[in-house]
């Protein structure tokens, strides 16, 4: 078959969205499928989405390819007749952010306008589509409030899970995310500042926000946490990661609100760590029963320093809820060959 | 340095100019402080209503974290961007050529209005673009007459210059490319009939159809041509390609009109090898200088023939318009540094 794989994207930025369409395309060609990935540049600024949007409606890929699956909005209304939909977001400063801080653009009629048109938009790409999947429970329940329709949940698998491995429980609680300010690096380090055992906390990642970088950086310095955090502020290489998660002595993850479940949270899984998250953090603790094979903590810095003092002092407890994730996560049935099966069959 | 380089696409095909782009972006990284993505845009130009469409499809997009562009083709080059340089590998022959069969936008009301569309739009962004290069004198001459644009010439460098060192010349002509009626190998094929020497000829490539292929083995069948003239028609790797070149006294290129010098010129040159071709193929008599750097003949058998023992039997003088030809290409400066830096300034 020849498939199309389309997703919007942002020059120069890697990311969920990129390695998502990266590893599909790679899975599907594996198959023996012709695959041709399609990326989009798109800017969400209110002022010209919806024509950028039409852009992306009046493309023709339908006299070329068998099928069409869509990954990152607003690919999702590329017209085809054999279309797939992969939803990871809504533009969601006009959907559940509306009526938060999040709102991105001014309460006036134009805004509300654009954001009807949107809407609308959205309803008839959504309905069009042979199936809408989804990533996570959080946008499933999105899609069925706001535009009343059933997406089925197929979280995105790890590229090459098997590589990730367990060596110890050491002293350290690592952090891989992007640094960005919804990622909240920032509360991890908040919550250094309360720890009572030697427990240490290890950042790894870029971002573009330099402002974002600078103000970690002041904080650590500001309360002297040079001795026990460790920041990397760089893309690092797969081996460097592996070799990480297989030391760690858990992972956090505790980013605001988040529509994925989170890679660093998958891949503690077969690295056997258990991970430390917050209850408002999003669809990662669709991942996570609290105590069982991590801690979903309300979002304060006091109570995730408890959790990584309860891990560091009782590595035999770190050790137990590692275990339950791996085993947890593993029987999710979260594989590629799931995936293939839900997109072409 | 963020550079974007801006292409189309059209999904399932793969040509010269999708490998210059890809090249291009290679080069781009390897230098130091320039950090390199492409952006490949779909492109449905039938039917002729797409192209309106896809004009402001292209003129729609946005794009943001990129300092420049540098883009290829039409309507790739109608993206906005404050900083954009072209390389055009072409215009869009069909809103030009008049009156040639080159083009399926009828001669009708609508079809010229779609031309002048395309004209309007082109002349525009010309006219923003902070640097227009061209692949060839043909595509500079052409740009010069369509629109009055003055561009410069910029030869797309080989990857693999190093494999083409030249060497012991054997006693035959190499035809290298792609196999089809329009490069026209049957016509060499045909003037072997006339030789005199004991020159050998080989023509190796891909056949475009295998119809290009049965043409050249029915004429070698029909005129007894066997042990004097090779065909190893398949897709070769580049050594295989080398190897060809390196050992032959001349090579021989007889493109129709072709836009640009060839990348078959430009490894003979490479190898030190003088080109034997024809007074109506375009873009390689731009460098090929006859009695110079090869031999420039009337496109009929009788004439190639002459040039073919001319060749075998004046070694000496074949030997030294190899070496200007090689020294000719030298003087051109086409490597990727030279071109990269160009690009940039």
């Amino acid at each position: 078959m020849k498939i199309v794989v389309a997703s919007s994207f942002v020059p120069f930025v890697d990311g969920g969205g990129r390695f998502i369409v990266e590893w599909l395309a790679e899975r599907l060609r594996a198959e023996g499928h012709a695959v041709e990935r399609i990326y989009l540049p798109f800017v969400d600024t209110p002022a010209t989405m919806m024509e950028q949007t039409l852009a992306y409606r009046l493309i023709d890929v339908a006299q070329s390819a068998d099928r069409l699956i869509a990954i990152r909005p607003p690919a999702h209304v590329i017209p085809h007749p054999n279309k797939v939909l992969w939803f990871i977001h809504h533009f969601r400063a006009f959907y559940d952010l509306w009526d938060s801080e999040y709102r991105s653009v001014p309460d006036r009629p134009e805004s509300h306008a654009l954001r009807r048109r949107l809407w609308h938009m959205d309803d008839i790409a959504l309905r069009e589509a042979r199936r809408v999947l989804t990533i996570s429970k959080v946008v499933a329940k999105r899609l069925l409030d706001f535009n009343r329709v059933p997406a089925e949940v197929v979280y995105p698998p790890l590229h090459r899970p098997e590589q990730f491995r367990c060596e110890a429980y050491g002293d350290e609680i690592l952090c891989f995310s992007r640094v960005e300010h919804h990622k909240r690096q920032d509360l991890l380090l908040e919550a250094m500042r309360f720890v009572r055992s030697p427990v240490k906390l290890r950042l790894c990642g870029t971002g573009l926000s330099p402002t974002y970088h600078r103000s970690l950086l002041e904080t650590v310095r500001r309360h002297g946490l040079h001795e026990r955090v460790a920041i990397d502020y760089r893309w690092l290489r797969e081996e460097e990661k592996i070799e990480l998660f297989a030391h760690a002595l858990a992972i956090a993850y505790v980013p605001f609100d988040e529509d994925g479940v989170g890679y660093s949270a998958l891949e503690a899984a077969p690295a056997r760590k258990t991970v430390v998250t917050t209850s408002d953090s999003g669809a990662v603790v669709e991942l996570v029963e609290d105590g069982v094979n991590g801690y979903v903590l309300p979002p304060d810095p006091a109570a995730i320093a408890g959790a990584f003092d309860r891990l560091y002092l009782d590595r035999a407890q770190a050790r137990r809820m590692g275990e339950a994730h791996a085993a947890h996560v593993g029987g999710m049935n979260i594989t590629w060959d799931r995936v293939l099966e839900r997109m072409l069959g | 340095m963020k550079v974007l380089v801006v292409n189309n696409m059209a999904p399932f095909v793969w040509g010269g100019a999708e490998e210059l782009a890809e090249n291009l972006v290679r080069r781009l990284n390897a230098t130091p402080g320039v950090e390199s993505e492409l952006l490949r845009l779909p492109f449905q130009w039938e039917p002729v209503e797409r192209l309106p469409l896809e004009i402001y499809i292209h003129r729609t997009f946005r794009l943001h974290n990129t300092d420049r562009v540098i883009a290829l083709k039409f309507p790739a080059y109608l993206v906005p961007h404050e900083r954009k340089t072209l390389w055009l590998l072409h215009q869009f022959r069909q809103a030009y050529d008049h009156g040639r069969g080159e083009t399926h936008i009828p001669d009708t009301d609508r079809g010229r209005e779609i031309r002048r569309l395309i004209r309007e739009n082109d002349v525009a962004c010309f006219r923003d673009s902070a640097k227009i290069f061209v692949n060839s004198e043909i595509t500079r001459r052409r740009l010069e007459a369509n629109t009055g644009m003055t561009g410069e010439v910029l030869l797309a460098p080989m990857n693999d210059p190093e494999l083409f060192a030249g060497g012991e010349a054997d006693g035959y002509v190499f035809a290298g490319g792609r196999i089809n009626r329009a490069k026209r190998q049957h016509l060499l094929v045909e003037a072997m009939r006339y030789v005199r020497s004991g020159v050998r000829l080989v023509v190796a490539g891909p056949p475009d159809a295998p119809a290009d292929g049965e043409r050249l083995h029915r004429l070698v069948r029909e005129h007894g041509l066997d042990g004097h003239v090779t065909l190893d028609l398949r897709l070769m790797t580049r050594a295989e390609v080398a190897r060809y070149v390196n050992g032959a006294l001349a090579c021989a290129y007889l493109p129709f009109e072709e836009d640009s010098v060839g990348y078959v010129t430009m490894e003979a040159f490479t190898a030190a090898k003088p080109v034997l071709t024809v007074t109506d193929s375009g873009g390689v008599l731009v460098i090929v200088a006859d009695g110079q750097t090869g031999w420039v003949v009337a496109p009929e058998p009788p004439a190639l023939a002459a040039a073919l023992d001319a060749a075998m039997i004046q070694r000496r003088r074949t030997a030294e318009m190899g070496a200007a030809a090689r020294a000719a290409w030298r003087e051109l400066d086409v490597t990727w540094p030279s071109t990269i830096a160009r690009l940039l300034s």
